[in-house]
């Protein structure tokens, strides 16, 4: 699609994607990706690993035709190159592109197939970071399957991230929980990679991997014995990009204090399996009545504004109140003080605001509105003069 | 009229100690451009062509002399000494300053008048028939139930940032008069099959560029249900209203994207809970408000003086013929006072003339004022034994125009003299056609016809539902004249159709006036209005008279 404008810099066109996206399920995120204006020609990176057959199926739904890069480190298992055959196949995909590490610069600097014992990162460069820059040329943006609950470097991980001012990362699935990935490739009955079998619940390079305990983290079989943790395709110049620190303050009748919720956010799709107690991030879009009959169990719902602006949440906290909803009801994302009392009235019990904004529109200005009981005409109308 | 209780005193002063520290917060920078927007919107400060302005509620169009003082007194402290009553029952001033905006609105909370919700993505300012409480043809004075939903809708926490802006209008009467299928909720009073009365619900008319006629959604609401419907409709399209797109955001839009079956499934849905939250206590508050639109204490007079005046004074009866509305009590009558003099802009009161129509409400009209969206005031109880000393009062102020419902009243917006969004000039289009029809003195040959003057497609001026209707937009940076014909704003609705290509600002007055040799010609006889004729013959024999030269082509 030819664009009218040239695009705004990349990290302005992330900040407003994340803005736009925030609440958007992995699928939808996707699906606007591929068609937002603001983002230019769009990759798939893809190791055809353990997990990945989930974002390769959920592409696979929206176009067939996107360019799938799938490196070839000429050091991976055979079972994932059959695999990757197998499921590019399955799925139809389309443009399937099995990119390897430079032929001259192998030669010069990894001829015995040995540098990954003596410096595991120069290898990963050449067979995995510098295939894959050459690769993205031309490509505004590109997919990962990254997410979350993979590892310290990616806890705090957006669905869209700036790599360097250069191109725009998305990661539709950063949001998915372990279980979210399971489910979903039972649900769509998609092929497993062999290997998950046997014991490897992250697949990289043959070399590089080995299978982790149930009791360690997913990733704990990649390079085993070192403290190298990411391969260098997600590193931007040298340093992990993690997504900014969400740090944030919460707003009660009694000023600001900080997050005691340290539990996981469940979203609406993981409801089924939820236990007591649990806390549950919603948007806008959120269909409330797939939340009747979970209500008495949750002990937190984030209702979240993609802008202040955006008056939905008000009326989705009323409704979960109306539907019986006894418990903390937060409101996230972008109000501002003077919504407090509009807040509070709808339902509320706190106002969940970034340390930003905090810091523009400090404690005092919330506070003015903790009076909002007074000169309130729906209790007025509802419940007596 | 309504009095505010201590409730309603305390809410608008704290509203405004609340605006003042947020135009603080703005300047210290607490607040940003983006943040602030809403914010002022919702207290009526617009940021317009020249700098801001304020637009001021006045609730169902009912004021008293203290009230209608105040606005002179702010108009001159504040303003350029004068205001400007606009087609949805507020007054708008043209020339604050930011900081001096906090003390207007501490000046109308004195007198119990805001401009709270008169702009913004939320309920506005609640619209009735001006001749409510007063009218012959009234089932029941909708005043109260409009003192309700105003009440009702302040500060309503859910929706203070809907999609859109959000327009009710009420009217109790038959008799349409307050344009509700041209509002996002029109309520129209009827009785239901045991008598009562209730409402016919409309729902997603509106004028502006897709102009659509409200589609009624319930046919009788028993008034007791007014709140829990009038929350479910605005609760449903809160969730459902488009937010991507602001020429798409209206609840008529909304209404055509879902289809009025499923709109009316789920209003009908969200009602049915709803109105187990709304336990008796509004209505107890609806008898409250109701006890304080008792009519005033009319007088018995002899109406000697009245029917004297009629006999000697020409002028007078000319007045009284056009300007006179039937009032309850034949000894009365509803007076309107056109502000639409020849060359006065339509709408626009100066100080003086608010002032001395303050004292003359008090004098002869029990202290009652109206507004209408017709843009004219209104005394709407005055005996008429004293028409003749009002009507001498007015004359001497100018405010004696006998042209009330005729060609020269007309309603026109700012235009492009005044606002931002205006893509051509109105009230020079008004002055025109109104120093025409005085030059022809044909005005009351003409009678009944409403022409109305939109200066963009945003329609402020009801350009739709004009008998005439004026659309001026701009061409290649000309500005151009676009005719409809046959719009009606009342219960008859109709939307006005496009008669063909548009006129030049210079060409606009000469084609009007084409329009009004051709009814004349074209009419069965005086009783027959212009639209009764448009409505028997259609837009041909218009069209024709409108575009002469083309006729001639066709026929050759």
């Amino acid at each position: 699609m030819p664009l009218e404008a040239p695009l705004p810099p990349i990290r302005e066109r992330v900040a407003e994607l994340n803005r736009r996206y925030r609440h958007h399920s992995a699928a939808a995120v996707l699906e606007h990706a591929l068609n937002d204006p603001l983002v230019g020609p769009v990759a798939l990176v893809s190791s055809f690993g353990a997990e990945s057959v989930v974002l390769l199926h959920l592409v696979s739904t929206i176009d067939r035709s996107l360019p799938v890069i799938f490196l070839d480190t000429e050091m991976l298992f055979p079972e994932t190159l059959a695999y990757q055959r197998a499921v590019s196949e399955r799925l139809g995909l389309g443009d399937v592109r099995v990119i390897r590490p430079d032929r001259e610069a192998l030669f010069a600097r990894d001829p015995d197939a040995l540098l990954y014992r003596s410096d595991p990162d120069a290898c990963c460069a050449l067979r995995k970071s510098e295939p894959l820059a050459r690769a993205l040329e031309g490509f505004d943006a590109w997919i990962t399957g990254r997410k979350r609950f993979q590892g310290k470097a990616r806890a705090a991980l957006e669905l869209f991230e700036d790599e360097g001012g250069r191109r725009i990362k998305i990661n539709p699935l950063a949001h998915w929980s372990p279980r979210d990935v399971q489910d979903y490739i039972v649900n769509n009955r998609l092929p497993r990679h062999p290997l998950v079998g046997r014991g490897y619940p992250s697949i990289g390079c043959r070399v590089c991997t080995t299978p982790a305990g149930e009791s360690e983290p997913p990733r704990a079989g990649r390079w085993r014995g070192s403290d190298k943790e990411e391969c260098g395709i997600h590193f931007l110049g040298g340093r992990a990009v993690p997504g900014p620190a969400p740090k944030t303050v919460i707003v009660t009748d009694t000023g600001f204090a900080s997050d005691d919720w340290t539990g996981p956010w469940l979203t609406p799709e993981a409801l089924e399996r939820a236990g007591r107690g649990a806390a549950l991030d919603i948007g806008p879009e959120t269909d409330l009545g797939q939340l009747a009959g979970h209500l008495e169990a949750l002990a937190m719902i984030r209702v979240n504004f993609p802008a202040f602006s955006d008056g939905r949440g008000f009326t989705i906290a009323r409704q979960l109140r109306r539907m019986g909803y006894r418990g903390r009801l937060r409101a996230g994302g972008h109000l501002i003080a003077d919504q407090y009392a509009m807040a509070r009235r709808s339902g509320f019990d706190e106002v969940e605001i970034a340390a930003d904004l905090a810091e523009r529109q400090p404690q005092e200005h919330w506070l003015a509105r903790a009076d909002w009981q007074q000169g309130d005409y729906q209790s007025r109308l509802r419940e007596g003069f | 009229m309504y009095e505010y209780d201590d409730f309603d005193a305390d809410f608008v002063r704290a509203r405004v100690a609340r605006f003042r520290a947020q135009v603080e917060r703005r300047l210290e920078g607490a607040l940003t451009e983006e943040e602030f927007r809403p914010l002022r919107l919702l207290n009526g400060l617009y940021l317009q062509l020249h700098g801001y302005m304020l637009r001021v509620a006045i609730p169902y169009g009912t004021l008293n002399g203290r009230q209608m003082r105040q606005l002179a007194m702010i108009a001159e402290r504040w303003d350029k000494g004068y205001g400007h009553f606009t087609t949805r029952q507020n007054v708008q001033f043209n020339w604050p300053r930011l900081s001096d905006v906090p003390d207007m609105l501490e000046a109308l909370a004195e007198v119990g008048m805001h401009a709270i919700q008169t702009s913004g993505n939320t309920i506005r300012n609640v619209t009735a028939d001006h001749f409510a409480g007063a009218a012959a043809d009234e089932i029941e004075d909708p005043r109260p139930h409009a003192e309700l939903l105003r009440q009702w809708s302040t500060d309503h926490p859910e929706f203070q940032f809907l999609p859109r802006k959000f327009k009710i209008a009420i009217t109790g009467s038959p008799h349409d008069r307050a344009v509700t299928r041209a509002n996002d909720i029109g309520l129209r009073m009827v009785r239901g099959p045991g008598g009562e009365s209730g409402f016919e619900v409309s729902v997603g008319g509106g004028l502006g560029r897709t102009p659509v006629a409200g589609r009624v959604i319930r046919p009788f609401l028993p008034a007791a249900d007014l709140l829990p419907y009038v929350e479910a409709i605005v609760s449903t399209y809160n969730m459902l209203g488009r937010r991507d797109n602001k020429y798409k955001a209206r609840i008529k839009i909304t209404l055509l994207e879902h289809g009025p079956e499923a709109l009316t499934a789920r209003i009908e849905e969200r009602f049915a809970q709803l109105r187990r939250e709304f336990r008796g206590t509004d209505r107890q508050m609806l008898a409250r408000i109701r006890r304080q639109f008792a009519p005033p204490p009319f007088e018995e007079k002899p109406l000697a003086p009245y029917e004297a005046a009629r006999a000697a004074d020409p002028v007078f009866r000319a007045w009284t013929d056009t300007n006179l509305t039937p009032h309850r009590r034949a000894d009365h009558a509803i007076v309107t006072v056109s502000l639409k003099a020849p060359g006065a802009t339509p709408g626009d009161a100066t100080s003086a003339q608010m002032r001395l129509l303050a004292d003359l409400a008090g004098k002869y009209g029990h202290d009652e004022l109206r507004i209408s969206h017709e843009q004219n005031i209104i005394l709407p109880h005055v005996h008429r034994a004293d028409l003749p000393a009002l009507h001498a009062a007015l004359r001497g102020a100018g405010l004696a125009t006998a042209n009330i419902g005729l060609a020269s009243d007309i309603i026109a917006c700012p235009g492009m003299d005044y606002c931002a969004l205006a893509t051509a000039r109105s009230i020079p289009v008004a002055r025109g056609i109104a120093a025409r029809i005085g030059e022809l003195k044909l005005e009351h040959e003409i009678g009944p016809l409403k022409i109305r003057i939109s200066g963009c497609i945003n329609a402020c001026g009801h350009h739709h539902v004009g008998h005439i209707g004026i659309l001026g937009l701009d061409r290649a940076g000309v500005e151009n004249y676009q005719i409809t014909l046959g719009g009606d704003g009342t219960e008859t609705f109709a939307i006005g159709k496009r008669a063909g290509p548009g006129f030049a600002h210079d060409e606009i007055v000469p084609a009007v006036e084409r329009l009004l040799r051709a009814y004349l010609q074209l009419r069965r006889d005086r009783r027959e209005t212009f639209i009764e004729t448009f409505r028997r013959l259609g837009g041909a024999p218009f069209r024709a008279a409108l575009y002469p030269s083309k006729d001639k082509a066709d026929a050759a």
